[in-house]
C-alpha cells in the first residue's frame, strides 16, 4: 500500500529514527527511540500520559533538541535542523490556529511564509479548505467556528502545502465522541489519498487501532512493541502491552507456573510448554471467553455486575477482590451475586512473567 | 393544574432575573451619590476657572449666570499673555511622556517576552561577584584617584576570568520568577527614597533641567509596571501559536511579526496608555530634576500656589482643566480595552 501512495504522490518520505535520547537534565524521557517509518506510512505511536510520546513527536518535528541519535527524513538528515527545513506540518492537540487570523489566512500561512505569490496561495488554500469543506466559512475567525470546524483549519493548515511529514499530536481529543468517530474516518480518508507520510500521537487505543499502518507502544520513555494493529493486539510481547491494548482490557489472574500448570487458589489451569515461573500472570481477553455454568469451566466466580452496552453484554466478575470481564452477545442475561463459570480455548491464553514483564511462550518442541 | 404567578414586592423581584423595587431604588440612590461625589470636584474646576479674585473669594458660588458672572480673563490669561509659559510646559510634557512610555514600552516589553518564553537561570554568587566588582572598581576611582580607565579594565579583566571560577565555588540559581520579583521590587521602593541620589546623579553628568534626565527617569521608574503587565500578557499568548508558525516555516522575527505582536497588540495599547498616564502625572521626580527649562505641566500647576499674588485658583484651574483633558481621553480609551476583556486571557480560542 506505502508504495502505491508513494508513486501517486512523490513528496512522501520516509523516516528514520535512529536511538534518539533525550534527557532533561537528570532525567531520562526518551530512552533509545528506534523507528523506521515507511513512506507513505501511517505509524501511531500510543502509549499512556507521560510516557514521552509527545515529546518524541516534538523532537521530530524540531520543537525539541535530540539529545543524541539521528533523525532522517528522506536520506537528509535533519537532527539538528530548524523546524521550518524539516518540511514538517504539525496538527496540534489545542489546534494552534492563529486567533486573529481568519480561516483562509490560518490556511495560507504556511504557504505565505513561503512566498508563494498570492493568487498561487489563493487558489491553494480554496483546494484544502473544499477538501475539508471549509470553503464557505473562509472569512471567519477561528473563535466563529465550532470544534470540529476548528480541527479542520488545523488540518487544512497542514496539507495545503503538502508536506513531507505530518506530525499530529492528540489532534481528536478535544472532540466530543460522536465527532472524534466521524473526524478520524475522515483522517485516515485524508491521509491515505494524500499519501503522506504521518506520525500520529495518541493514547486513545482505538484511535491507534482504526488509524495506524502500525502502532508503536511506548512506557517509561521505551518503544515496547512496534507491529500492526493486529499484531500488538493478538500477540503482545509483554504484560504492559497486554494490558494497555483492548477495551475492556485483557483479563489477568496472578498465580505461579509449575510442570506445565498454571496454579492459583481457586484453579487450575493447563499451561503445558510454558516454563517453570514463581510470578507468572493468567491473562485472557473479554471476548474470547464465555460464561457456563459453576464447575463447567476453568475458573468459578461470582457475578458482579451485568453491563448492557447495546450490542453486546459485558458480565464482571469478583475474583478475591480483582474483577474478570467477559463480553457476551446482546441477548445473554444471568443475575448478579450467583457463581458462574468462565471457559476459554487454550489457544487464547496468554500467560506472562509478572515480575519483569515479558510474555510466556510455550517451548517449541 | 396549579399554576404559580408571579408575586411583585417591595423586596421581592418580579420574575427571573429582574431586580426588586427597593434594591433598585437603593442601587440607583448609591450610584448617583457615588456619581455626584466624583463629579462635583471637576464641576468645580470648571466654574472656577470662570471666576475671579471677588468671586472666588465671597463664595462659594455654585451656579454661573445665577450666583455669579462668569469671565474668560484666566483663560485669557494662560492662552494669551502668559502663553509661552503653558505651551512650554505643554509641550515638555508631551515630550517626556510620550518619549518615556515608548522607551520603557519597547525595552520592558522585549524583558517581558524574553521572561515568559526563555528559562534563565543565573548563579546568584557570578551576580554579586559583579556587584562587588562594580563597587571595587567604583572606590578605586573615587577613593583613590586610580585612573577611570585602568580601574574600568582591570574590574572588566578579573570579571571576564574569574566569573566562571567564582560561580563554580558556590551555585545558588535564580529563576524567572526571582528576576520577576527583583523588577517589580524596584517599582515598590518609595520614589523619594532614590530622588537625591538621581538628582545627584543627572548632576554629575549635567542633565538637570533637561527632557533626557525626565525620560530616562521615567522610563526607569515605569519598566517594572510595563514588564509586569505584558509578562502576564505574553503568558496567556499560548506557546503552541508560536510553534506551530515555526513548523510553518516562520522565522523568528516573522513569528514574532506575524503572531505575536498582532495578538499582544491590546495588552501593549493598555500598558502604554497606563504608562503614559502615570508619566503624565508625576510630580516628584519633575521637582527635583526639572527648574524652567525642562519644567512639566504639573509643576506649572503647583507653581501657581505660590506666586507672589497670592494662590491664583482660577488660572490654576484653566491650567488643570488642560492637563486632564488628555489623561481623560486616554481612560477612556482604556476603559474600552479594559471592558472588552482585552487585558485578560485575550487570545481564548
Amino acid at each position: 500500500m506505502a508504495e502505491e501512495t508513494e508513486n501517486r504522490n512523490g513528496s512522501a518520505k520516509s523516516i528514520s529514527i535512529r536511538s534518539m535520547n533525550k534527557y532533561y537534565g537528570s532525567f531520562h524521557a526518551l530512552k533509545d527511540f528506534s523507528i523506521e517509518v515507511e513512506a507513505g506510512e501511517f505509524l501511531v505511536i500510543l502509549g499512556p500520559s507521560g510516557c514521552g510520546k509527545s515529546t518524541a513527536l516534538r523532537m521530530i518535528a524540531g520543537l525539541e533538541s535530540i539529545s543524541s541519535g539521528e533523525l532522517l527524513i528522506g536520506d537528509t538528515n535533519v537532527t539538528e535542523v530548524l523546524p521550518k527545513y524539516r518540511d514538517i506540518a504539525m496538527v496540534f492537540q489545542s489546534y494552534a490556529l492563529y486567533p486573529h487570523k481568519t480561516v483562509a489566512e490560518n490556511i495560507g500561512f504556511p504557504l505565505k511564509m513561503a512566498k508563494v505569490p498570492t493568487n498561487e496561495r489563493h487558489a491553494a488554500v480554496q483546494v484544502a479548505a473544499e477538501q475539508v469543506e471549509l470553503h464557505n466559512h473562509l472569512d471567519r475567525f477561528p473563535s466563529q467556528l465550532s470544534g470540529g470546524q476548528r480541527q479542520r483549519v488545523a488540518l487544512a493548515r497542514a496539507i495545503v502545502r503538502r508536506p513531507s511529514v505530518f506530525l499530529m499530536d492528540e489532534p481528536l481529543s478535544n472532540l466530543d465522541a460522536k465527532l472524534r468517530g466521524n473526524m478520524r474516518a475522515e483522517l485516515k480518508h485524508m491521509q491515505s489519498e494524500l499519501g503522506i507520510t504521518t506520525i500520529y500521537v495518541t493514547h486513545d487505543q482505538i484511535e491507534a487501532m482504526t488509524l495506524a499502518n502500525r502502532v508503536a507502544i511506548m512506557k517509561d520513555g521505551v518503544i515496547q512493541q512496534i507491529g500492526t494493529p493486529k499484531e500488538v493486539y493478538s500477540d503482545p510481547v509483554n504484560l504492559f502491552v497486554a494490558g494497555f491494548m483492548g477495551l475492556p482490557p485483557m483479563n489477568f489472574i496472578n498465580g505461579t507456573i509449575t510442570a506445565g500448570k498454571f496454579l492459583t487458589s481457586d484453579a487450575e489451569i493447563d499451561a503445558s510448554g510454558i516454563p517453570d515461573t514463581k510470578q507468572a500472570t493468567f491473562g485472557f481477553r473479554p471476548e474470547d471467553c464465555k460464561v457456563v455454568a459453576a464447575g463447567k469451566g476453568l475458573i468459578d466466580a461470582n457475578v458482579y455486575t451485568v453491563e448492557m452496552t447495546g450490542d453486546q453484554v459485558l458480565v464482571t466478575f469478583d475474583l478475591r477482590g480483582g474483577h474478570l470481564v467477559v463480553k457476551m452477545p446482546k441477548d445473554f442475561e444471568i443475575a448478579t451475586g450467583i457463581s458462574a463459570g468462565i471457559t476459554l480455548d487454550k489457544n487464547q491464553a496468554y500467560f506472562f512473567d509478572s515480575e519483569h514483564g515479558p510474555r510466556l511462550h510455550a517451548n517449541q518442541i | 393544574m396549579k399554576t404559580l404567578h408571579p408575586k411583585s414586592g417591595l423586596f421581592e423581584s418580579r420574575a427571573i432575573g429582574e431586580m426588586a423595587l427597593a434594591s433598585r431604588i437603593i442601587l440607583y440612590t448609591l450610584l448617583l451619590g457615588w456619581s455626584a461625589f466624583v463629579l462635583f470636584p471637576i464641576y468645580w474646576l470648571i466654574i472656577t476657572s470662570f471666576k475671579n479674585a471677588a468671586t472666588v473669594n465671597q463664595g462659594p458660588y455654585f451656579l454661573p449666570w445665577i450666583d455669579f458672572q462668569p469671565s474668560m480673563h484666566a483663560w485669557y490669561e494662560l492662552f494669551v499673555s502668559d502663553y509661552e509659559d503653558t505651551l512650554r510646559a505643554y509641550i515638555n510634557s508631551i515630550i517626556i511622556s510620550l518619549s518615556a512610555t515608548a522607551l520603557s514600552v519597547l525595552i520592558g516589553s522585549m524583558a517581558a517576552y524574553a521572561l515568559s518564553r526563555v528559562h534563565y537561570a543565573p548563579n546568584l554568587i557570578t551576580i554579586l561577584f559583579f556587584v562587588f566588582l562594580v563597587a571595587l572598581t567604583w572606590v578605586s576611582i573615587s577613593a583613590f584617584d586610580v585612573d577611570w580607565r585602568v580601574a574600568l579594565a582591570v574590574g572588566v579583566a578579573l570579571f571576564f576570568f574569574l566569573a566562571r571560577g567564582v560561580g563554580r565555588l558556590h551555585q545558588i540559581h535564580l529563576h524567572n520568577g526571582d528576576i520577576l520579583f527583583w523588577i517589580i521590587s524596584q517599582r515598590i521602593l518609595a520614589p523619594i527614597v532614590v530622588v537625591v541620589p538621581i538628582y545627584m546623579m543627572f548632576q554629575s553628568v549635567r542633565l538637570l533641567d533637561t527632557h533626557m534626565a525626565l525620560i530616562l527617569t521615567y522610563c526607569v521608574v515605569n519598566m517594572p509596571i510595563v514588564v509586569w503587565l505584558m509578562f502576564d500578557f505574553f503568558n496567556t499568548i499560548p506557546r503552541d501559536l508560536e510553534e506551530s508558525a515555526q513548523l510553518d516555516g516562520a522565522t523568528m522575527f516573522g513569528t514574532f511579526r506575524e503572531i505575536v505582536l498582532p495578538l499582544s497588540r491590546a495588552g501593549l495599547a493598555a500598558t502604554t496608555l497606563l504608562v503614559m498616564i502615570l508619566s503624565w502625572n508625576e510630580y516628584l521626580f519633575a521637582l527635583f530634576l526639572s527648574t524652567t527649562k525642562a519644567q512639566t505641566m504639573p509643576i506649572l500647576v503647583a507653581a501657581m500656589n505660590a506666586g507672589e499674588r497670592g494662590i491664583l485658583w482660577w488660572t490654576m484651574s484653566v491650567a488643570i482643566i488642560i492637563m486632564i483633558l488628555p489623561v481623560v481621553l486616554l481612560a477612556v480609551i482604556l476603559q474600552k480595552y479594559i471592558s472588552k476583556g482585552l487585558l485578560v486571557g485575550a487570545v481564548k480560542g
